[in-house]
């Protein structure tokens, strides 16, 4: 599929078929993932997936903004304690999060490619993630990426134009004057 | 499962979704807070249904199914979100009239 066939075509979907998604198919994903550009390439990331029903309930009943009875979804957490260590601050508080993003992202193109939906959710207790997935100290969940066949696709939101949000060699010379 | 278990159950997820929003009401938007308590109407709905704490009830699946249609507004436009609000309010105020 073609990079920008994909970027244009995903869309956030918040309510799935039933149907499990197969295991080859989520290590499909998690490859897309590890291949997403981390800072000074500490590749941060943990990936927990989860598919078992329980498990995918009691992540369910703590993330209020996961919609749409998903059968599989990954937890990104990101390692603070050695992004500390290899990076600094500005690795462990600023880094991490943008390098969980980036492989969320990827998620997200692979999971279109592959004809499966998915959705970035960030409204989830942390607390509730970590005390429900056993997560030790030091290791934070960042975002949840969730994974299912799409039932309802949503027509794209309206994004804003270039011209709105571009500017060229200097802060308000707008693009369009080029 | 016996049945009294499972409503147990069913019943602590909607509380763990409830103290959930709580907690991430404080960091969130704050057009978040009402989007929360929509959708907790309609988990409880769902639960009273489900669970048959209620008999079926027409009122509430259509409360329920306009609130599922509607809420996700919240992330389009404040403007529409917040007229779905008034009109489920409004609803809930004829269906008190009804029956109160």
């Amino acid at each position: 599929m073609d990079v920008f066939e994909a970027i244009k075509g995903r869309r956030s979907i918040r309510k799935f078929k039933r149907g499990k998604v197969p295991r080859d198919l989520i290590e499909k994903i998690l490859d897309a993932a590890r291949w997403a550009p981390s800072g000074g390439n500490i590749q941060p990331w943990k990936f927990i997936v989860v598919d078992d029903e329980k498990v995918l309930e009691r992540i369910k009943s703590v993330s209020p903004g996961l919609f749409g009875d998903p059968p599989a979804l990954i937890v990104i957490c990101s390692e603070k304690e050695r992004a500390f260590k290899v990076g600094g601050k500005l690795a462990r508080d600023y880094l991490t999060i943008a390098d969980c993003s980036m492989a969320a992202q990827n998620m997200c193109l692979a999971a279109y490619a592959l004809g499966l939906g998915s959705c970035i959710v960030k409204s989830f207790s942390s607390i509730g993630v970590k005390e429900i997935l056993e997560i030790p100290e030091g290791i934070e969940p960042e975002l949840i990426v969730t994974i299912g066949w799409p039932d309802i696709t949503p027509s794209p939101p309206p994004r804003k134009s270039i011209e709105e949000i571009t500017y060229l060699n200097k802060y308000g010379v707008t693009w369009s004057e080029k | 499962m016996k049945s009294e278990e499972k409503s147990y159950v069913e019943f602590i997820k909607v509380l763990s979704f409830l103290a959930a929003s709580a907690r991430g009401c404080v960091d969130e938007p704050p057009l978040y807070g009402p989007f929360r308590l929509v959708d907790a109407i309609s988990r409880l709905i769902d639960f009273v249904l489900r669970e048959k704490v209620l008999p079926e009830n027409k009122f509430l699946v259509d409360i329920k199914k306009f609130i599922d249609e509607n809420k996700f507004k919240v992330m389009l436009s404040e403007e529409e979100f917040v007229k779905f609000l008034d009109e489920l309010v409004k609803r809930f105020a004829r269906e008190l009239r009804e029956k109160v």
